[in-house]
């Protein structure tokens, strides 16, 4: 299970997210609509270039009729087709075989149309009534310059690229204006927690301090188990403390690196869970090689390892075992807990993803492994049999 | 004598068969003479009916049952000259003299 896999689910992240999905859909529709209206603004101005063309194309026609019924009258004399160099033209019989032409494009022409453009020509048909030399239909064709196209096809990319930049503009609104009670209501709970974790911080340490300063030797051992118990539960809150404060502050603090002594770390980090650990009647095992260092934010590492003994600790039976091995490039915690199948290991990096729900906590810790680990480029592999326990390998780069 | 009569017999049997010879024996024969010219009335079918079939049709009903209705002459002309006989032809020889009377007169080929 690499860290890659883990996405550190923001606010802004979903909401960017859904901000592209409905801008695609969007955008889609609207692009839908502007093809349309592209298309039907296209035929028009095509029937409109060819109802123009129609009234000259009418009086080519009517000059050509006119050459045909002389050539028809004087046909054993004059046997010279009609032809001017404006047009070029063709006649058809009833049964539509093709009399005579001087057609660029005689072949498909469409005898049941009046007018098309077919091959960058335009076809005007006329049905006579007296079938001069046998032609019932009269073609004219003329060149298609096409400058209406241009012009049309300028038209739709400027009005049509017009639009589309506004309805998109207007989609952007849309979306702001729909997600801005959403972002209010978590701007608030936002607000909210950092106050509150801001207000729990100061208690926590004056229990803490305060039990510090308790000397154990002059007080009897069932005020002290008491006592103990209390530390507990205050660092349990503390833990909880430092796992929030980093969740809300992590964007806005910059890491501070430098070469940390992560055996010395470990160690210390141990001790602070020992007592834990006793409470639940857990051993802790280490296989530490003394002096592994480590460029990092201490702050962020101490989260890191934190959250790996917590878990460790947290969904570990009771009179269970942890083992954690430190080795240059690599720490391993190891635990006897309830264990993990394939699905679960493949969500374990969620946030607010909690497995058993009888235990404390918010489901923020892994989250919090998983980001730091992403931000310092280090591997995390997770081993893990249901009712056996599970083992968390982080890697880095020596 | 008689070695002429069979001679004379043999050529107009052989003739007998020939497409030409029923057109010419039985239509230009008769229109070198009579008005309206073949050509003119060919030219009428054409203006009215425009097509080869169109034409060969309306021209073997017209020459099997004559009426003033199916005529493409005017009234004038028709008053004039009168109608056409009906024909005695048979239908394969009558098709055959419209053949001929189409290939001679058609306008397909000939336009410049």
């Amino acid at each position: 299970m690499s860290v890659s896999n883990a996405t550190a689910t923001s606010i802004s992240h979903s909401e960017k997210r859904t901000l592209w999905r409905f801008l695609g859909l969007y955008a889609f529709l609207t692009l839908l609509i502007l093809i349309l209206g592209s298309t039907i603004y296209y035929n028009l101005q095509k029937d409109l270039m060819l109802q123009t063309k129609r009234l000259q194309l009418e009086e080519y026609s009517k000059e050509l009729i006119d050459g045909l019924k002389l050539l028809h009258i004087y046909f054993d004399r004059y046997r010279t087709y009609p032809r001017n160099p404006l047009y070029r033209s063709a006649i058809y019989d009833a049964d539509k075989v093709r009399i005579f032409s001087t057609l660029k494009h005689p072949e498909g022409v469409q005898l049941d149309k009046v007018i098309y453009i077919t091959d960058h020509v335009i076809h005007y048909i006329h049905v006579l009534d007296s079938y001069y030399l046998g032609a019932k239909y009269v073609v004219v064709e003329i060149d298609d310059d096409r400058t209406w196209m241009m012009q049309t096809w300028r038209n739709i990319l400027l009005y049509g690229g017009a639009t589309l930049v506004l309805f998109l503009l207007s989609g952007v609104m849309l979306v702001r204006l729909f997600l801005a009670p959403m972002r209010h209501a978590i701007h608030l709970l936002d607000r909210f927690i950092k106050d509150t974790t801001h207000e729990l911080n100061t208690p926590v340490n004056a229990i803490l301090s305060n039990i510090e300063m308790i000397d154990h030797s002059r007080i009897d051992p069932k005020e002290a188990k008491k006592i103990r118990r209390i530390e507990i539960a205050a660092r349990t809150v503390s833990h909880i403390y430092q796992d929030l404060t980093y969740l809300i502050l992590h964007h806005q603090i910059a890491s501070q690196d430098v070469k940390v002594d992560l055996s010395a770390l470990l160690k210390e980090r141990i001790e602070y869970f020992r007592i834990l650990a006793d409470s639940k009647k857990i051993g802790i095992e280490t296989d530490t090689q003394p002096g592994v260092t480590l460029v990092v934010d201490p702050g962020k590492m101490a989260r890191l390892v934190d959250n790996l003994l917590s878990n460790a600790i947290k969904y570990n039976r009771r009179g269970g075992e942890v083992f954690v091995r430190l080795r240059p490039g690599e720490l391993l915690v190891q635990d006897t807990g309830i264990g993990m199948d394939e699905k679960q290991i493949g969500e374990v990096f969620k946030r607010y993803k909690r497995f058993d729900t009888s235990v404390g906590g918010f489901g923020i810790g892994l989250n919090i492994v998983a980001m730091i680990a992403q931000e310092y480029g280090f591997k995390i592999d997770i081993h893990s049999k249901i009712a056996k326990g599970s083992e968390v390998i982080v890697r880095w780069d020596v | 004598m008689g070695r002429l009569s069979v001679t004379i017999l043999l050529i107009l049997s052989a003739l007998q068969g020939s497409n030409v010879n029923v057109y010419e024996r039985n239509c230009v024969a008769c229109h070198r003479h009579v008005s309206p010219s073949l050509e003119k009335l060919f030219f009428d079918y054409l203006l009215k009916y425009s097509s080869e079939r169109r034409v060969k049709r309306a021209l073997a009903d017209y020459l099997k049952h004559p009426t003033k209705k199916r005529s493409v002459a005017s009234e004038e002309v028709i008053q004039k000259y009168g109608l056409m006989p009906k024909t005695w032809l048979r239908d394969t020889d009558l098709h055959k003299a419209i053949d001929t009377y189409w290939e001679t007169y058609k306008v397909f080929g000939k336009i410049k």
